[in-house]
């Protein structure tokens, strides 16, 4: 019985610990969108290829990570692919001719500083990379 | 390919040359490229064209293409696919798609030139091999040997998306309106040579047509429906071949969850053939066509996924249901591993009962067997 709770606590923990590394994730932008928010359907049409625009019109172009635990995070809660499924898709786009590969960056810093000189930009860092010069937008 | 090359020119020289006033203008220039190289074998029938039943590397595949972002309307590319599948391809390396992409607004955007043709789940990504698990898509509806012809068409295509509400998802759709070539080293051609029918010059015609995808408020659940029209007009050394107007629907569906997918589409295609020899009486005849298949796939780790699908493809206009000549079913197991971002290998087998898909007299000429057993090895490299 003992064991059985001890697994139960574990698995608790592990449960709670997901739920506090989902939050780690930061959606940021070029403050030329207008936006303060977007949906997570929006969201994953923008990353997917779909779509190309906001709700309020303004032109998105999503930027990518090379990898790490953020990309893989964003991708699960937000886009709800795996990394190898999700660049998949899009080579499917680019050998299509219906989209151009999105910029990818080997670092936070370097995403978080092209999102800041690019209008229409919209990237994910973690939450502790510092990110001045970006607006950060809601997930709703 | 001359045409498609005044377009291809056209739409990338011209605007890159009077743009790019600095080395930043070109900042968004993109080159991107595959190329594969195929291993098939077989038990006794050859396959595709290929002399699998000896082993046959006649399989090989490139594509090299190169777009710009000119702003945040306008897009600009153009793609060369080279394409050497035992008979067919002939070494010739095509223009694949030539076009410049314009948004319009939120929900609308405006593509013309060479352009793909959105048909099903897999019509327009169907040469994009990099994108996909499999070596072989599923025969029965995307026959690699037929999509020299069923890729593309040169014209316009008006596409977006449009919300239905926070409960009710949301639309895709593409409408389209071109001409299209037969191309003339595939499967159809082949297919018109062995019945004696040969041409002057390459039949065409036009093909309006448009596909509708609703994705559905449950993330990863897609149901969609396509409706392809063409016509076909062919010059022979005496007389003419016609098809008129025909409606070529299908229907599909997807759901992907983080790790897996499970697809499924199935399609229906009545084709009327009329040939009027010069001078002579014209006869026409019928195929009726139905095809289906049903696949599933998954992630075991980031770089090995696994998959397996039926195809199912069936002549029943032909009456005897019974008579392996008239239907095609493949059953195929398939896995795929990428070794690093760039390389990656693909390993299929298939158990193909049936001989009226994939199949061919000019490398079959002591006829077929019912059954086919098939491994197809690949390698690719993309970048």
């Amino acid at each position: 019985m003992k064991k059985l709770l001890w697994l139960f606590s574990l698995w608790i923990a592990l449960f709670a610990w997901s739920g506090v590394a989902q939050a780690q994730v930061v959606l940021i932008a070029n403050p030329s969108i207008k936006s303060a928010d977007v949906s997570k359907g929006d969201l994953r049409d923008l990353f997917t290829g779909a779509s190309s625009s906001f709700k309020d019109g303004s032109h998105g172009t999503p930027v990518l990570l090379k990898g790490g635990s953020v990309n893989d995070e964003f991708l699960s809660t937000y886009v709800g692919k795996s990394d190898s499924a999700f660049r998949a898709g899009w080579r499917s786009l680019v050998f299509a001719g219906q989209a151009s590969m999105p910029k990818t960056f080997d670092s936070e810093t370097a995403l978080v500083d092209y999102v800041a000189h690019t209008a229409g930009a919209v990237g994910y860092i973690g939450k502790a990379t510092p990110h001045a010069g970006v607006k950060v937008l809601a997930v709703r | 390919m001359k045409r498609e090359l005044v377009i291809a020119v056209a739409l990338l020289g011209g605007p890159v040359v009077c743009q790019a006033q600095s080395m930043d203008d070109l900042a968004n220039l993109q080159f991107h490229g595959y190329a594969t190289q195929s291993f098939a074998a077989s038990n006794d029938n050859n396959y595709l064209s290929m002399d699998t039943s000896h082993g046959s590397f006649q399989w090989t595949e490139a594509a090299l293409n190169i777009s710009d972002q000119l702003n945040d309307r306008l897009r600009i590319g153009m793609q060369f696919h080279y394409l050497n599948l035992g008979q067919f391809g002939a070494d010739n390396v095509s223009i694949d798609w030539a076009l410049g992409d314009f948004k319009i607004n939120r929900y609308a955007g405006l593509r013309a030139g060479k352009v793909k043709i959105r048909w099903g789940l897999y019509n327009d990504t169907q040469d994009a091999d990099p994108g996909y698990m499999w070596s072989l898509l599923p025969e029965s509806i995307y026959g690699i040997d037929l999509r020299a012809t069923n890729l593309s068409q040169m014209g316009a295509e008006l596409y977006g998306k449009v919300p239905l509400g926070k409960n009710a998802g949301s639309l895709l759709y593409s409408g389209y309106y071109g001409d299209y070539y037969v191309s003339p080293n595939d499967g159809y051609m082949e297919s018109y040579r062995e019945t004696g029918i040969t041409f002057t010059d390459r039949p065409w015609g036009k093909t309006p047509g448009f596909d509708l995808r609703w994705k559905s408020p449950l993330k990863g659940l897609m149901v969609a429906g396509s409706l392809m029209l063409y016509d076909e007009k062919g010059t022979m050394p005496s007389g003419t071949l016609r098809e008129p107007l025909t409606y070529w629907p299908t229907y599909y569906a997807q759901y992907e969850a983080q790790k897996f997918f499970l697809s499924a589409q199935y399609m229906k295609l009545v084709q009327y053939t009329v040939i009027q020899p010069s001078g002579g009486p014209s006869s026409s005849s019928v195929v009726d066509e139905r095809a289906w298949f049903a696949m599933g796939g998954y992630h075991v780790t980031e770089k090995f996924q696994v998959g397996s699908y039926y195809s199912h493809y069936l002549v029943a206009s032909a009456g005897d249901a019974s008579n392996p000549a008239n239907y095609s079913k493949d059953w195929v197991a398939s896995g795929r591993y990428d070794i690093t971002s760039n390389f990656y290998g693909k390993l299929e087998g298939h158990f193909i009962d049936g001989e009226a898909a994939g199949f061919y007299g000019i490398d079959n000429p002591n006829g077929l067997k019912p059954q086919t057993r098939l491994v197809v090895a690949k390698v690719g490299f993309v970048f």
